[in-house]
């Protein structure tokens, strides 16, 4: 909680800084609008800004949804098969380590330029990410715990539900944390390269027609939409994951 | 401390060990592990309800012999281990005999009662009848009011007492405890070990269980089995007759101090092998 005070006392102060700074400099405002004129244009322009953030959000979390899921099933599916992992694993972080913005006209000439491309595009790296984790906490269990449930009589199933996933949880709930701002990220700039609705659109079309104001706005909603799609999942990991 | 002092029943209850027909058996049961030669013809008869310790110096293939025991490793072809007089197949021992390994391994995310029916839970009891049973356990092992903490909250003595108690959870004849007073002081240890002895003369089980510490060996046992040096064998397999129930004071005992100057030889003898093996 305090820390959360301190965040926020932090935040107060970088915002009344640069606000004076805009004031006392007096800085055009297509260079650095003041944090006065944003939060204004943010309430103006809700109408527009309302529905796009919508759609960024719901192609956010849909995308990361559907990524975490399968990510989390084909870890569990590949810590049971060691050959195939071994096979499979380099190729997965060679594909994992390109830039994710070069995949995204590709996505966009299969999947058009509506919602499905986004979503696409976030299970894709939200998927990854998850899966790497996953299968690395999958994997690195304890041998010690393995042979002990193994002289209990445990089955491979056995020692994957009552070891191997709940060992695995720490690792797997800081691939969803650190997903969430991937996410959020992937979708806006999928969306700045062609659609129709969202935040990303938002912003290009309004620097297309120098509305520096609406970009600032839009960029502040994107924001506060990461960081709180971000606190619900690190609220969630503290409860599951009580005993780190 | 306290919370281990008051465990101890004044009046122990442990009677005699009876001299019964062989539970487990070691028939020529050696292991290599590519040019390391582990284990070297063990043979040896553990008689049912019986505690027998087993000692020898660092390395000398205690912990390799306990897994074939528990059924994690199979001995070179050519030798067997029996239990009940059964010669057991490949992998027949797993879930047969109730492993305790040197870490107490308990589960972070699991309760202390739900640590404890681990192995239960394993073999397929129900979880309620499962924790039924541990929660009138718990008293025996100290860990009344304990029930519902998760282990990182609970001191060294009590979770190796929920790792005992999950061992002991697991019912079967036969249990193999490997050190598991090693990490305690040793004030915790000497009451950890009287009440072992209360609990087994309590669940009559047969027990095996290793240690380096001699005290502790011959304290426990009804029968030492000393450990040589690698390739590990039986080099000594001495009874001990002293009188049960055994209190703290035994240790300074003459008896007790014979015996102990007995092992010693054999001990410093084979330590001396592996020291030199090291210099060479």
């Amino acid at each position: 909680m305090t820390a959360a005070l301190r965040g926020l006392a932090g935040g107060l102060i970088l915002l009344l800084g640069w606000e004076a700074a805009v004031r006392l400099f007096a800085i055009p405002p297509w260079i650095l609008p003041a944090p006065s004129g944003i939060l204004a244009t943010t309430w103006t322009a809700r109408a527009g800004l309302l529905p796009a953030a919508g759609m960024t959000l719901a192609e956010a979390t849909g995308g990361y949804a559907i990524g975490a899921v399968l990510g989390i099933l084909l870890a569990i599916l590949l810590s049971q098969a060691a050959m195939l992992r071994r096979v499979l694993l380099p190729v997965v972080v060679i594909i994992n380590s390109v830039p994710v913005a070069a995949y995204a006209p590709l996505a966009l000439l299969w999947f058009g330029t509506g919602a499905t491309s986004k979503v696409i595009m976030v299970a894709f790296i939200v998927g990854f990410t998850v899966f790497l984790n996953a299968l690395d906490g999958l994997t690195r269990v304890d041998p010690a715990g393995i042979a002990l449930l193994r002289s209990f009589g445990a089955g491979r199933l056995s020692i994957l539900w009552r070891l191997r996933l709940p060992s695995a949880l720490p690792a797997i709930a800081v691939g969803l944390r650190v997903s969430t701002v991937r996410a959020m990220i992937v979708a806006i700039v999928t969306e700045m390269l062609g659609s129709q609705l969202g935040l990303g659109w938002t912003i290009f079309e309004a620097v297309l027609q120098i509305d520096f104001l609406r970009v600032w706005a839009a960029i502040l909603v994107a924001s506060v939409m990461s960081l709180a799609f971000f606190g619900a999942i690190t609220l969630l990991e503290r409860r599951v994951v009580f005993w780190k | 401390m306290t919370e281990a002092a008051g465990l101890l029943d004044p009046h122990l209850t442990v009677g005699t060990a009876p001299a019964g027909r062989e539970k487990l058996g070691l028939r020529g049961v050696s292991r290599h592990f590519g040019a390391v030669h582990a284990l070297d013809r063990i043979d040896a008869s553990i008689p049912e309800g019986a505690f027998v310790t087993l000692i020898g110096p660092s390395g000398c293939g205690k912990s390799t012999l306990f897994n074939i025991l528990a059924g994690l490793l199979e001995p070179d072809p050519g030798g067997s281990v029996a239990l009940d007089g059964m010669v057991v197949p490949p992998g027949g021992l797993l879930g047969r005999v109730a492993f305790m390994p040197q870490r107490d391994l308990l589960l972070p995310w699991r309760s202390v009662l739900d640590n404890a029916i681990l192995a239960a839970e394993v073999q397929g009891q129900p979880k309620k009848e499962a924790r039924a049973l541990a929660r009138e356990m718990a008293r025996d092992f100290g860990l009344a009011g304990f029930e519902d903490h998760f282990p990182q909250q609970l001191s060294g003595g009590m979770r190796q007492r929920v790792a005992l108690m999950r061992t002991f959870l697991f019912d079967r004849d036969v249990m193999l405890l490997d050190e598991p007073f090693g990490a305690l002081d040793a004030l915790t240890r000497s009451l950890m070990q009287r009440w072992l002895l209360d609990i087994w003369s309590r669940y009559r089980r047969t027990i095996v269980f290793i240690t380096h510490d001699i005290d502790e060996a011959i304290f426990l046992a009804d029968r030492v089995l000393v450990m040589g040096a690698r390739p590990g064998r039986i080099r000594m397999d001495r009874a001990i007759d002293l009188p049960r129930p055994r209190a703290a004071a035994l240790i300074t005992a003459p008896e007790f101090t014979a015996i102990k100057r007995e092992l010693l030889e054999v001990l410093e003898e084979e330590s001396l092998k592996t020291f030199q093996a090291g210099q060479r």
